[in-house]
């Protein structure tokens, strides 16, 4: 029974894009919980894509295959797993900051944080702090995640949380902050709730702020 | 050797005589809201004005000390003049591409004007301007984009580096291929309107791609670049690439702008005989958020472990304060 996980589990480690609709879909049809197949094999590679990329054993170009690959088996169980999209275990605003057009390591901290079952929405890049501060007020997340990649534009970060602030914002929402110049240090002199140093540490993250595991 | 602070920047570029003190240099924009205060220009008319340009790079040599000019502060002129539509930024926004032109990996044409494309002129007058102001006394120096870093503009990074990842090489390679003239090109032009080092930023950095995508897509056409090139080349990437440096040894250039993630005596060691090299002061850290104190003390740690020419790691927070710049100043005169 757990050969059919293995195998998707190695799917989407080994990104073969190509076959895994079927790979998925035969589990199904083998009968396989679809929760299973989400945590045992989708997301659970997912983990190990993470931890090898974390130790530099692969970088962005496999693991951006890896979480296309993981999306397209994700999009053939979804109809089948119980309440939908209910199973939503929080929400999400994801985005990069001002001055920054910077998307990768944004799309794949979204792409696996869906895949961990939250509910993402991804407002893309150069966002403005005031369009930021708009969509907390509209779409009430329990989480934002910022990401900037350049050093010239990390100090939007706490521009953001700052004006959450001021706007009585600050404790409605927790901020999660990331990106290749971004460290724990300057997270904390930001003010921000956490700090994912990669795509995996968020997405640990997230289950901590919402008090799950994984 | 006259004590100038070109001829420090030259000798440190080829290993030479190293005269009382290191050169203080910066192969990427050290420009801040304070240099652009004092030198009277600003961003976004530096990046398309060429007098406002070299004024700009002026300031970090005759206000700040550094023994460079170096005038191109954003990544996106050589995508502009291949079609890209750029956003120019504004006083507290870098320049950035908007839309990519060759998302589909279509072909693409070198116009056979690209070098007298406003975004290109603009760098070549900007240089012409700087040599005519401070040549022979400090270092000129140019910066021009890789086919990699091109390659990022003209398909979009996420989706250049998933046909990396794809495996599907012979579309890389293409691409790559059909940007190295533009480089090629533009680096010789920079030498010819006055440059004395030219900068090659390629940023197949470790953040994004592995040591074996380098050596496999980038390292060959660095080779083929560095051969057809005129002058002395700084090759710039950033991020943690202590797993590459011997790589980057083998591209042909002379020296290597590293970033502070990698240990200084450690680059030194492994890789100090054959090319020299920049940078190393780290930026979110000490030059952003630290004190001049801590810059100072940095730059002396990379001074001492041998780095030729001291200056940041990568282009400089615009909120840098202008005291922690200068404290790479200071601990270059403070001797070897």
């Amino acid at each position: 029974m757990a050969d059919h996980l293995n195998t998707i589990k190695d799917a989407v480690i080994g990104g073969k894009h190509g076959e895994i609709k079927g790979l998925v879909q035969q589990a199904l049809d083998a009968g396989f919980d679809p929760s299973a197949i989400v945590n045992d094999a989708l997301i659970a590679a997912m983990d190990v894509v993470g931890k090898d990329f974390g130790e530099g054993k692969i970088f962005v170009p496999e693991m951006l295959v890896s979480a296309v690959t993981m999306k397209a088996g994700l999009q053939v169980v979804k109809p089948h797993l119980a309440g939908g999209e209910s199973r939503s275990r929080g929400t999400i605003i994801m985005a990069t900051v001002k001055g920054d057009q910077h998307d990768i390591g944004k799309n794949l901290v979204s792409m696996m944080l869906e895949g961990a079952g939250f509910k993402v929405m991804d407002l893309g890049v150069d966002l403005c702090v005031d369009k930021l501060i708009d969509q907390v007020k509209a779409l009430k997340p329990d989480i934002l995640g910022l990401s900037a990649l350049l050093t010239t534009t990390m100090p939007e970060m706490q521009k953001v949380i700052g004006e959450l602030k001021d706007k009585g914002l600050r404790d409605k929402v927790k901020v999660m902050v990331g990106g290749a110049p971004v460290d724990r240090a300057f997270a904390e002199k930001i003010g921000a709730d956490g700090y994912g140093a990669n795509a995996t540490e968020a997405v640990e993250l997230a289950r901590r702020f919402f008090g799950v595991s994984a | 050797m006259k004590l100038n602070s070109r001829n420090l920047v030259m000798s440190a570029m080829f290993g030479g005589r190293r005269g009382p003190r290191p050169a203080a240099g910066n192969p990427t924009s050290i420009v801040c809201h304070g240099l652009m205060k004092k030198a009277g220009a600003s961003f976004p008319d530096a990046h398309t004005n060429a007098d406002a340009m070299a004024e700009l790079a002026l300031a970090g040599h005759e206000v700040v000390g550094f023994d460079t000019v170096m005038p191109e502060y954003s990544v996106v002129q050589e995508a502009a003049a291949l079609g890209a539509r750029v956003d120019w930024g504004d006083r507290d926004k870098m320049p950035d591409v908007k839309e990519f032109p060759h998302a589909d990996f279509s072909d693409i044409v070198i116009p056979s004007d690209f070098l007298e494309k406003p975004a290109c002129r603009v760098v070549l007058d900007a240089l012409a301007i700087l040599r005519r102001h401070v040549g022979g006394r400090a270092a000129v120096i140019g910066k021009v984009m890789g086919p990699w870093t091109m390659s990022y503009h003209m398909a979009g990074t996420q989706n250049f580096l998933l046909a990396v990842g794809m495996g599907e090489a012979a579309k890389v390679t293409r691409m790559l291929r059909q940007l190295m003239p533009v480089t090629i090109a533009f680096i010789n032009a920079q030498f010819a309107a006055g440059a004395d080092i030219v900068v090659l930023a390629d940023h197949a950095t470790r953040n994004l791609v592995g040591p074996y995508h380098y050596e496999q897509y980038l390292l060959p056409i660095h080779q083929e670049i560095t051969a057809q090139v005129g002058g002395p080349v700084i090759l710039h990437v950033c991020g943690n690439c202590s797993d590459r440096l011997e790589l980057f040894a083998r591209s042909g250039v002379d020296a290597y702008h590293f970033e502070w993630q990698v240990d200084s005596r450690e680059a030194v060691r492994r890789i100090g005989d054959r090319i020299s090299l920049a940078g190393n002061v780290n930026n979110p850290q000490a030059l952003l958020q630290g004190t001049p104190e801590d810059v100072y003390k940095q730059a002396r740690y990379a001074i001492e472990a041998g780095v030729h020419l001291i200056g940041p790691e990568c282009a400089i927070p615009l909120s840098t304060p202008l005291a922690n710049l200068r404290a790479i100043v200071e601990a270059a005169r403070a001797g070897h």
